[in-house]
């Protein structure tokens, strides 16, 4: 397989690719290069790209877990619309990432909570709360850098909080309670150094994203806004996020309507290869016919259409217009590349 | 391991000795501990007081530590410097006997005899589970508010302490610690010159020794070498906590009254919640400025007023955090980041404003790991779990979405939850294996 083949991720496993890399690799710095100084405040390709490899995956209640590493690299954390660079630290060893999914629709889950905790031969090496992030190549998943104790077996313990937020179709009265899975991970700081890692100087700054990887699991793509389902409605763009629209004929299982209507559901995903956008704040006015309503959309994981922001409403005639307002973007962490987008999000319009 | 206050000649103190060897533990730890006090080093060496000659002056209640402990100059209470919770079970099943019943009274009474109710002495207390209760063919009494320990979070999964007896020894002197426990655990025949013709473990078999401390400097000496706390030693040396800041505010504690259980075979008792969690605290220090966790752990309007400075001495007697609660869905959206204080108070007050809770938590460097012990006395259970679920802040998470499962959501991300108990403080006229109609016949 040509090296720069998996770096674009097309069609490989990890742990397959992994091996292909490994060759003829040299060592290279861990702070990799700097960030760019004239980032538009919009997606863009990062300076450089990496590899991953996969560790391993559980089963545990009601979730699948997948479990992978790469080189410790920078990300930014989000908190309201303030973000904050996180620099890779000298202990640092491994950026982990983990991903949660429902084995039985194959949706990955981004409401939850998640630790990992980390030992080798019975003692303790860490446990960290890890954060939700968002990278171009697996869109949404939790990591984190981590420092280890040298080469040998570790064992990965990853614990999955119960979602909080409501859920809609099958996902009702699901995921509302805690799991645990332990995955062994063996590593190698030579087996590391043959992920890949190639500096892109050429595309940094585009306005583009890397094509998502496959790893031979679920990842977070949202179906495309022509194919939601129920009526999709169209499509607006703020913070170079777009936000899909479409109604259904009633609410789903899951939403608190007694009065039935019809149900409003917004997705916000990333441009180029639509990862879902989760955990913001969006609310919403509609304009119909001289009437008008408006409030919250609650933050919705859903199998159908995928994670939403929606909520019941009397009726949304053809012509209406909808205003769309985002008081807190994702309050996901990034890697490169995301971090200037979806942060800046002011309102905005579309007529349904 | 060396302590702070090692002797100048190179050697380590008879203090430090002790110290550690409360952390140790086991027949090494007191051989040490014993050898430190038959040195002979004389000077220094205060006698440890010993039981009242009329042990009905003893408090009935078997938590009435309150007026017994060392007050700051606020008026908070300053819990024993040096802890331990043994988890006892009996072996086998049913009910335990008469005979089993006078052996744990006399071991207990021989402890009444040697030490003073006090911080300078010994204060104790033996608590019994609700899964101890099961044994009798009678339930417990329907208005008593008690019942297994269950998960309190929905992003915990905690082993539960299930064992049928909680022994709780809290000390000043670590040397009456270890000594007391030697003693009812039936490794030494008298301490405090009481000779002990009776030993817990003659009834109960040993399935967990917990130890701990808290006070002031404490957590800065401990910490270096300990995972969970970074390797730069962040805990300010007057901090009575590893997170850095006081707690147990003095008009932040439930009065002993309040969570006194008034009625029944089982008034003048209690019921005690016991949590241990591990601290992690490389982000707690690393990712966070002061301001970030005055935030994180009182409430943001603290950060924002400047109402806490160092480890918040200055907020005297009481926390303030009565004047954060009702704005806290308001900070949310604000700040991004809500208090843990400010969301636990928010279930944690009587209409008339009298806390729930006695929170009477330390810190352990068990197994060379931070963690937190927190028992917690209330009337009912249920309002143990009530605070908690306020703790856990997952209405908040709604909104805003920059408040997190346990992300700025107070301390929940640097807290993970190992071990969760319930226990019935009964009495002490019923302490030794009481029957679930309120006696024990001996």
């Amino acid at each position: 397989m040509r090296r720069r083949a998996f770096l674009s991720g097309v069609g490989t496993a990890g742990a397959l690719a992994l091996a292909g890399c490994r060759e003829g690799v040299e060592t290279r710095s861990l702070s990799g290069p700097p960030v760019l100084s004239n980032r538009p405040d919009a997606v863009y390709f990062p300076t450089h790209v990496e590899g991953m490899a996969m560790t391993g995956r559980a089963d545990a209640g009601e979730y699948a877990f997948a479990l992978m590493y790469s080189y410790p690299h920078r990300f930014w954390t989000v908190t309201g619309g303030e973000v904050t660079r996180t620099p890779v630290e000298e202990a640092d060893d491994v950026h982990l990432m983990a991903t949660v999914w429902d084995p039985e629709t194959g949706t990955v889950l981004p409401e939850t909570g998640l630790d990992v905790e980390i030992s080798k031969g019975g003692e303790l090496v860490s446990q960290e709360v890890i954060y939700p992030m968002l990278s171009q190549p697996m869109g949404f998943h939790y990591g984190a850098n981590f420092g280890l104790d040298g080469d040998g077996e570790y064992e990965v313990t990853v614990s999955v909080g119960g979602t909080n937020t409501r859920r809609t179709g099958s996902f009702d009265g699901r995921f509302g309670d805690p799991a645990r899975a332990t995955i062994g991970f063996e590593y190698s700081q030579s087996d590391r150094d043959g992920i890949a890692f190639e500096e892109t100087p050429d595309r940094a700054g585009d306005p583009t994203a890397r094509e998502p990887m496959e790893m031979g699991m679920p990842n977070s793509v949202l179906p495309p806004a022509d194919e939601l389902p129920g009526d999709p409605r169209g499509t607006t763009e703020t913070g170079d996020a777009v936000l899909a629209v479409t109604t259904l004929a009633a609410p789903p299982a899951g939403v608190d309507a007694p009065d039935g209507g019809t149900y409003l559901a917004v997705s916000a995903r990333t441009p180029y290869n639509r990862m879902v956008l989760p955990a913001m704040a969006v609310e919403a006015t509609l304009t119909a016919e001289g009437t008008l309503c408006g409030g919250a959309l609650p933050r919705t994981p859903d199998p159908d259409g995928g994670y939403h922001s929606g909520a019941a409403v009397d009726a949304v005639p053809a012509g209406a217009d909808l205003e769309l307002r985002v008081p807190t973007p994702p309050q996901v962490a990034r890697h490169e590349g995301y971090e200037t987008a979806f942060v800046g999000m002011p309102p905005t319009e579309l007529t349904l | 391991m060396r302590e702070p206050d090692a002797t100048g000649d190179g050697g380590r103190s008879r203090r430090d000795v002790l110290k550690a060897a409360v952390a140790v533990g086991g027949s090494v730890g007191l051989s040490a501990c014993l050898d430190a006090i038959d040195g002979g080093e004389g000077s220094g060496t205060e006698a440890v007081p010993s039981g009242p000659e009329d042990l009905s002056t003893l408090p009935t209640r078997q938590f009435a530590w309150g007026e017994h402990i060392r007050r700051d100059e606020f008026g908070n209470e300053q819990l024993p410097a040096h802890q331990t919770l043994l988890y006892l079970t009996l072996p086998g099943e049913g009910p335990p006997t008469a005979d089993q019943r006078a052996t744990v009274e006399t071991a207990l009474t021989r402890l009444d005899e040697a030490y003073a109710w006090s911080h300078e002495g010994l204060l104790r207390s033996l608590a019994y589970s609700p899964e101890y209760f099961d044994r009798y063919e009678t339930a417990l009494p329907e208005p008593l508010d008690i019942y297994p320990a269950r998960r309190l979070s929905p992003f915990e999964t905690p082993e539960f302490d299930r064992q049928d007896a909680l022994l709780h020894l809290a000390s000043d002197r670590p040397d009456a610690l270890l000594a007391a426990e030697q003693a009812l655990t039936g490794e030494r025949a008298s301490a405090n010159g009481v000779d002990f013709d009776a030993a817990l473990t003659d009834v109960f078999t040993v399935d967990d020794r917990r130890t701990g401390f808290i006070g002031a400097g404490l957590p800065a000496a401990k910490q270096g070498g300990l995972e969970g706390v970074p390797e730069d030693g962040p805990v300010p040396d007057g901090s009575p906590l590893f997170m850095g800041f006081k707690a147990g505010f003095a008009r932040n504690q439930a009065p002993e009254d309040r969570v006194t259980i008034q009625d029944g075979p089982f008034a003048g008792g209690t019921t005690k919640h016991v949590a241990n969690l591990r601290q992690r605290l490389e982000d707690w220090y690393g990712e966070q400025d002061f301001t970030q966790r005055v935030m994180e752990m009182f409430s943001p309007m603290h950060a924002e007023n400047d109402w806490v400075e160092g480890v918040g001495a200055n907020l005297e007697d009481g926390s303030r955090v009565d004047e954060t609660v009702a704005t806290i869905e308001e900070q949310a959206t604000e700040f991004g980041r809500v208090g843990h204080a400010q969301k636990a108070a928010r279930a944690n007050r009587d209409p008339d404003g009298t806390v729930k809770l006695n929170r009477r938590h330390f810190e352990s460097a068990d197994d060379g790991i931070a963690s937190l012990h927190f028992p917690s006395l209330q009337r009912e259970m249920s309002e143990f779990d009530a605070v908690r679920e306020a703790m856990n802040g997952q209405d908040l998470t709604e909104i805003t979405p920059a408040v997190r499962q346990r992300v700025n959501n107070g301390i929940l991300e640097y807290i993970f939850v190992r071990h969760r108990g319930n226990f019935l403080v009964p009495p002490r006229d019923l302490r030794a294996l009481p029957t679930p109609d309120g006696d024990a016949p001996q």
